[in-house]
């Protein structure tokens, strides 16, 4: 294998990982964002109306492949005039279906707090909202911690799919070199390799920061 | 309706094509899924060894299996397997790649369940003369299977979504065969919606299934019975309803 094919490789497996990496946060903060504030609504509220609504998007999005809805939103979006570019359709799409797992953490996060909590919270005379937003909700968040970044590892490698969409991630881009290079095996072995790091690293910083919740 | 009347328009056209497709996305489900199975059976077989080369083999398997993209498999092996010789039609390079990827994550199902059940289980097993493998075979599988069936059920949905991933590697199956159809009527909203309420029609009953076998054995296990939280009794719930009693 001469110099010019690995600095290619590298060059391109580079910046498509930096794509990659710009998709997975784009789409775990519009993830994490529409969990929270759906499962906590939910928590709060009692009207049903809220609550099937909630339901039926949770069950709308887990049970549709992530695929599928990226060319719905790409495509589909598209037809109707709403242009969105690959960037944001991967970020917006995949941010839709983690907010859909999302949602069922925190849900079951805040379920798991103690009941005694709640009760001992009701007794000193905190209003349901107060006794939310200083005891359920800070220990529902850390006990919803591991599954989250399980969610969080799983989307790395989600965002290979926004290739089909042409966003150019590690994928699109080791695809285009294939094309020029014919280095098949070369180019989707280094491109294991990358996403392999990419989780190692998410699954770390996951750990560090369990870790840290735990001695506070 | 300017939707439903589009879709009425051509269903007669589409319906015979998506309906290929779902049963070849049948296929690859029930064919990647039981593939997996087997490997999982193996790779956890192999973990559970004490020789520490067999069990370090099986748990690097899992940590890669687990870490890259499906859609990195299937490349793999659809496009540079050829390079070595080994060129797989599409159909069976789908269902290996999916079930290579799903044999990871059925193997900790399995792990999990073997773990829940309680270890006094196999220490009564062995006090009253069964040899490890009676204990196994006839104590601990028996209630290893019912933690099990849930997540597998759960996979099994999650490996049917994940087999839409296939149509990059060009098996015409639901999602490929939708991409055609629009590529040719330049009707993506439709199609895709049509498309999607298919996975969502297979998917959804099975996701329901789980869950109520999910619950039932909960229920009926004396692991969360002794764990269960005390619900609040009924009568007043704050300070402010305690004080407004008589």
């Amino acid at each position: 294998m001469d110099e010019g094919i690995a600095n290619l490789i590298v060059q391109a497996l580079c910046a498509g990982a930096f794509v990659t990496v710009k998709v997975t946060a784009g789409a775990l903060i519009v993830a994490l964002a529409i969990g929270m504030v759906s499962a906590s609504v939910a928590a709060l509220t009692s009207n049903r109306l809220v609550q099937v609504a909630i339901r039926v998007y949770v069950e709308l999005l887990r049970n549709v492949p992530s695929l599928t809805f990226l060319f719905l939103l790409y495509f589909g979006l598209a037809s109707l005039g709403v242009r969105l570019s690959s960037m944001a359709a991967a970020i917006l799409g995949l941010g839709m279906i983690g907010g859909a797992v999302t949602v069922d953490i925190f849900r079951s996060g805040f379920l798991s707090v103690p009941v005694g909590q709640k009760e001992a919270a009701a007794s000193i005379g905190l209003s349901p909202l107060l006794s939310f937003r200083l005891i359920v909700l800070p220990q529902g968040l850390k006990l919803a911690m591991p599954s989250v970044g399980n969610y969080a590892i799983g989307l790395i490698k989600d965002t290979s799919l926004v290739a089909a969409i042409a966003a150019p991630e590690v994928m699109f881009n080791a695809r285009q070199l294939v094309n020029e290079t014919f280095q098949t095996a070369l180019i989707y072995g280094s491109a294991a390799v990358v996403y392999l790091v990419l989780t190692g690293l998410m699954a770390q910083s996951v750990m560090f920061i369990e870790r840290r919740l735990e001695t506070q | 309706m300017m939707f439903l009347e589009i879709i009425a328009d051509n269903i007669a056209d589409w319906a015979p094509r998506l309906l290929a497709g779902l049963r070849l996305t049948l296929s690859l489900t029930a064919a990647g899924f039981s593939l997996a199975l087997a490997l999982s059976l193996l790779v956890e077989y192999m973990r559970s060894r004490r020789n520490i080369w067999v069990s370090s083999i099986a748990r690097l398997y899992i940590t890669i299996a687990r870490g890259i993209p499906i859609l990195v498999v299937l490349y793999l092996l659809y496009f540079a397997l050829p390079g070595a010789g080994v060129a797989l039609p599409a159909f069976l390079a789908g269902s290996v790649g999916l079930a290579l990827v799903y044999a990871a994550y059925l193997a900790e199902v399995f792990r999990a369940g073997l773990g829940a059940v309680p270890t006094g289980q196999r220490e009564a097993a062995l006090a009253i003369g069964l040899t490890p493998r009676q204990a196994f075979q006839h104590v601990l599988l028996p209630q290893a299977i019912r933690y099990t069936i849930a997540p597998l059920v759960i996979n099994m949905v999650s490996l049917l979504k994940d087999s839409s991933i296939c149509a990059l590697i060009t098996v015409p199956e639901l999602t490929l065969v939708s991409r055609e159809i629009m590529s040719e009527s330049f009707r993506p909203l439709h199609v895709f919606a049509l498309t999607a309420m298919l996975y969502f029609g297979l998917a959804w009953p099975a996701s329901l299934i789980a869950r109520i076998i999910e619950n039932r054995f909960q229920n009926g296990s004396p692991v969360t019975k002794c764990c269960q939280q005390t619900a609040l009794p009924p009568g007043p719930k704050t300070l402010s309803q305690l004080q407004s009693l008589p």
